[in-house]
């Protein structure tokens, strides 16, 4: 009787297909090069790129599951090398598949950043945004126009992705690859700075931990051809940030040698893994690693490259042969109500201050406004906050996250620049056997620790923070929460078999 | 024309630089190379080093060694000298924590073959590897573990610490000899790499606590307590024909898969040494290192599973995979290799002939770790405890004689008496903070090149490593832990998590000794620049 209770329960509850699918998958490449000149995001100060090093691509990647010819679930990857997606850019580029595949579900479309710092600005709207440049209204690529170009490039990708998607194999690997560093440094009095110094004796350590896992997916077709893959790098493509020219960072040479070992129609998905506090820049051991790269003749970004090469290239000759064509997929979309960071009438104040100093500085020379503009609205969104906070203490931020199961792999996907602790949470406690954390996949702000918090510096002060470590741990309570029924429900399967 | 012209000069110039590398080479200023390795595997069981319960080995899965560098600058008496020996051993006695001192057994026997080298020109280092001969005391085995090495053996031959002691510093001693004979003209040049290796093992749990390995798949995991190190420090050397003679490889992570062992091994510094003879040549040494890494280990404390899975797909799935295994080792060395391997072009291209080469030894007295009356009174209240199952376990013993035919019967025995030793120093280190409130230990710092070496006696958490590595004016700084019998050295905010290797039982300095040394070790390494 009880085995029955149970047997009936849980059939109840497993509204969802649990048994292995077919992947029907499609691949695509889209340009998503800005017409020139256009306006740099990244840095507080504008920059005007006239000139471009390399073309900014979509990877895209279309997947279907299919019981029989039942279409069962989908997802559609799309990696840009942008600073992040911007929630206007999201629902313009799903607005536009919307019309062009009818009954899509285009919730099931995640855009990623690699977060280059030199791919062009997404808003120009202060209700929208806290940073805005005063980008001049002629002579350079309204921020609007580019959005139309990339939301077109990207609706043809993801169109052609999902128009040529067969039945396909995929999987996963893992390899060790040491690229990012973490930034933040931590000194005797407590305090935290980003790229503070650390060749003084007020030096105590680096605030937090490094992940060192290079994560990869890899897809074939029914043809055996690969179609694309997908790194998982917990290290922002920042290594050009200062750049005043159109850059897709250190995707575009890892890009290009990857096609050129598998072919030049792999599209190539650069994901960024939870790497809020982490960035390319080495915090010591400088000296060392100049001399090795004056000694080989090659630059940080070719060291940068090669060890993402090298680690894709070993991953994929252990897994080549461990291919799945019939796999559990599951993916579910959820808008999270995380807490938001709480503003201090102290941090009101100080915000305040700074704020009217940027306004007199503009006013007595409007030419600084290129430099302090954007500065001037990133604390004057304090301002904004707190007076929110006034009338509705308990408001929430509305975040969209993505959990996905491919197999043995979950994918976990967030909007922030989420530091490296929360990632490492996920991965830990995760029941998948490896688990892919996705960062930037929205409009990107910091996540910090409670520990950076309490350090402060640039990434854990309130400027930098919609949501601070409560809103964090309920991010990955939540992902793990979803990434466990995934998993509970196989389970239960394998029970109601058993029962 | 003018461009034939200019390159004449630039061929005529290259030349020049040529000729005077090989021929500087052979000058009295050139460094002088030596090489020798010492197999120092037991030839009967001995007790195992690394874990509170007594181990008594029972074979030997692979030979535990000591790899031996001579280097020479100059000549005659005055001439810079330093020798370094690296051991498979899990510390190296040195009289800091008990009477046992292999490093002077070692040093007492070279000087008297080779008067010319002194004894601080003479650094010891282990490789902190689990499955090697325990040195670290001269007591009887019942003093160390609480039962006699007789019983463990059960009558059958078995060599005591201290036998053992003298017959490993004979073998080192034959080995420097060798080596210090053979030296000859080379060069060395100086790498840095990554390898990801050595990972923090140290959890910090959510109430503030934090704890050594455990489950990360908790809810009560918050983050990795500390920092990792991942570069790879590397000095490779030459002979004038620039064929590689040997490397010294300092990685910041102790060898300690094999932790559990009962046989004998290198651990991971075996199969790094054979897949790099494989790649390299069977004649090269490989002299390794562990740099600051108190709270460092190989073992993966997030994302197993998904190495478990690759370590499979390499087809080590026949040796064991996973925590501890056999494959986990060669994944290592596999890391390590490609790294050293890729890097050996540039390395053979940028050779330096004649380093500057200088070496000083300093005693630098540290303050020993503040302890309190309830540090004492607690450990002393465990210590009860333990007193308490210890002879529980051992009248048990008394009273059936025949459990000691049942293997490793001894185990839950010698981890009560362990710990018992454990609960009392904590009061001895209290008594002796009062009288003698520094303690004076072994610093070297060695500068060959652009790169210094500089070591300490400890298992130094990587923070200070990091500080010394972050100031140091050399171009690569090479820390050196454990020339010496090792103790833990944790930072301040490592003793406020409370983990083992940052309670009062594990340390004999804590970070007001930690900060001194680091300040020491810059001072000194700042004389040399």
């Amino acid at each position: 009787m009880v085995r029955l209770c149970m047997l009936l329960a849980l059939t109840f509850w497993l509204n969802v297909p649990l048994q292995a699918n077919d992947l029907y998958l499609g691949a695509a490449t889209a340009d998503i090069s800005p017409k020139l000149p256009v306006a740099l995001m990244g840095q507080f100060h504008m920059r005007i790129a006239e000139t471009a090093d390399t073309p900014l691509y979509a990877g895209i990647v279309a997947i279907e599951s299919r019981d029989g010819q039942t279409g069962l679930d989908t997802a559609v990857f799309v990696s840009c090398d942008l600073v992040y997606i911007s929630a206007r850019l999201r629902q313009e580029l799903r607005d536009e598949v919307a019309k062009r595949i009818p009954g899509f579900n285009v919730n099931k479309i995640i855009v990623s950043a690699t977060h280059t710092h030199t791919a062009p600005v997404l808003e120009d709207d202060l209700e929208e945004s806290s940073f805005i440049y005063p980008i001049p209204e002629e002579g350079v690529t309204k921020v609007k126009d580019y959005r139309a170009l990339f939301v077109r490039s990207v609706a043809d990708g993801i169109e052609d992705a999902w128009a040529n998607r067969s039945k396909g194999s995929v999987t996963w690997g893992m390899e060790r690859a040491a690229v990012g560093y973490n930034r933040r440094t931590v000194y005797k009095d407590g305090t935290s700075v980003m790229y503070g110094n650390t060749n003084k004796d007020e030096f105590q350590n680096l605030e937090g931990y490094e992940d060192h896992d290079m994560n990869a997916l890899f897809f074939w077709n029914e043809a055996d051809e690969l179609l694309a893959m997908s790194v998982d790098v917990a290290c922002p493509a920042q290594e050009f940030e200062h750049k005043t020219t159109v850059n897709a960072d250190y995707w575009h040479p890892v890009r290009e040698k990857l096609k050129s070992r598998f072919g030049q129609k792999v599209s190539v998905l650069g994901w960024i893994g939870a790497a809020g506090d982490q960035s390319p820049h080495s915090m010591y051991r400088k000296a060392g690693l100049a001399r090795m790269q004056e000694l080989a003749q090659k630059t940080r970004m070719d060291d940068i490259a090669e060890r993402i090469i090298r680690a894709v290239e070993n991953t994929y000759e252990i897994v080549k042969n461990d291919r799945h064509s019939n796999v559990v997929f599951h993916h579910e979309m959820e808008n999270l109500e995380l807490p938001m960071r709480i503003i201090t009438k102290e941090e009101y104040i100080e915000s305040e201050k700074v704020v009217k100093d940027c306004q007199e500085q503009i006013a007595v020379d409007p030419n600084k406004a290129t430099l302090l503009y954007a500065k001037m609205t990133w604390f004057g969104d304090v301002l904004k906050r707190y007076k929110a906070q006034q009338k509705n203490p308990e408001a929430t931020y509305s975040s969209e996250i993505h959990v996905l199961r491919i197999g043995d792999a979950a994918i976990a996907t967030n909007q922030f620049e989420l530091f490296t602790d929360y990632g490492i949470r996920i991965q830990a406690r995760s029941k998948a056997l490896q688990t892919f954390v996705v960062q930037l996949a929205g409009p990107g702000t910091y996540l910090p620790t409670e520990k950076a918090i309490a350090g402060g510096g640039y990434s854990a002060v309130c400027q930098s923070n919609v949501v601070g470590a409560e809103g964090g741990q309920v991010l990955v309570d939540r992902t793990l929460a979803i990434i466990d029924r995934f998993w509970d429900e196989e389970n239960a399967v394998r029970l109601k078999k058993k029962l | 024309m003018i461009f034939l012209k200019h390159q004449f000069f630039t061929l005529l110039f290259l030349s020049v630089i040529s000729f005077q590398g090989y021929t500087q080479s052979e000058n009295e200023d050139n460094l002088k190379v030596g090489w020798s390795t010492a197999d120092i595997t037991p030839d009967m069981p001995v007790l195992v080093a690394g874990q509170f319960h007594a181990r008594l080995s029972e074979g030997v899965m692979d030979p535990v060694t000591a790899t031996i560098l001579a280097l020479e600058s100059g000549e005659g008496t005055n001439s810079e000298k330093t020798i370094w020996i690296s051991c498979d051993l899990v510390g190296i006695s040195d009289g800091m924590r008990a009477t046992a001192n292999l490093r002077d057994e070692i040093r007492n026997r070279v000087i008297k073959a080779i008067p010319s080298i002194l004894p601080e020109q003479i650094i010891v280092n282990a490789t902190h590897t689990h499955a090697a001969p325990y040195v670290a005391s001269t007591a009887s085995v019942e003093d160390i573990y609480g039962v006699s090495l007789e019983q463990m053996a059960d009558g059958k031959p078995a060599m005591s610490p201290s036998d053992y002691i003298p017959f490993a510093a004979d073998k080192i001693a034959e080995g420097v000899i060798s080596a210090w004979g053979k030296r000859k003209p080379g060069g060395m040049s100086l790498g840095l790499g990554h390898a990801v290796v050595g990972l923090n093992r140290l959890q910090a749990l959510k109430h503030g606590k934090s704890r050594m390995y455990g489950n990360t798949n908790s809810p009560e995991f918050s983050h990795i307590e500390g920092y990792e190190d991942h570069s790879l420090n590397l000095m490779y050397f030459w002979d004038i024909n620039k064929q590689l003679t040997g490397i010294i490889i300092n990685i910041a992570s102790p060898s300690q898969v094999s932790e559990h062992s009962y046989e004998l091994s290198a651990d991971f510094w075996h199969d790094t040494k054979v897949a790099l003879r494989k790649s390299l040549g069977d004649s090269v040494y490989v002299l390794a290192q562990a740099s600051s890494a108190g709270d460092q280990s190989p073992h993966v404390m997030v994302g197993s599973k998904a190495e478990e899975r690759m370590q499979k797909l390499l087809g080590f799935a026949e040796e064991g995979t996973g925590r501890g295994s056999n494959a986990h080792r060669k994944y290592i060395a596999k890391q390590i290799v490609d790294e050293v391997t890729d890097l050996f072009p540039v390395m053979k291209a940028n050779i330096d002939w004649q380093p500057e080469f200088k070496h000083e030894m300093k005693l630098v007295p540290l303050s020993r770790r503040l302890l309190s009356e309830e540090d004492v009174a607690e450990a002393t209240k465990e210590a009860k405890t333990w007193q308490a199952e210890y002879d529980k376990l051992k009248a048990e013993v008394r009273d059936n004689p025949a459990m000691i035919e049942t293997p490793r019967w001894y185990k839950d025995i010698t981890i009560s008496y362990s710990k018992l030793r454990r609960g009392l120093v904590v009061s001895e280190r209290y008594e002796l903070e009062k009288v003698q409130p520094k303690m004076p230990i072994e610093v070297h710092v060695v500068r060959i090149g652009d790169a210094v070496f500089a070591t300490n006696p400890f298992e130094l958490y990587l923070d200070y490593g990091m500080q010394m590595k972050a100031q140091s004016p050399a171009i690569q700084t090479f820390i050196v832990q454990l020339t010496g019998s090792g103790s833990y050295l944790p930072t301040k905010r490592s003793i406020e998590g409370g983990a083992y290797g940052a309670v009062p039982a594990s340390t004999l300095m804590g970070p007001k000794g930690g900060d001194e040394l680091v300040e020491e070790t810059l001072s000194i390494i700042n004389t040399m620049w």
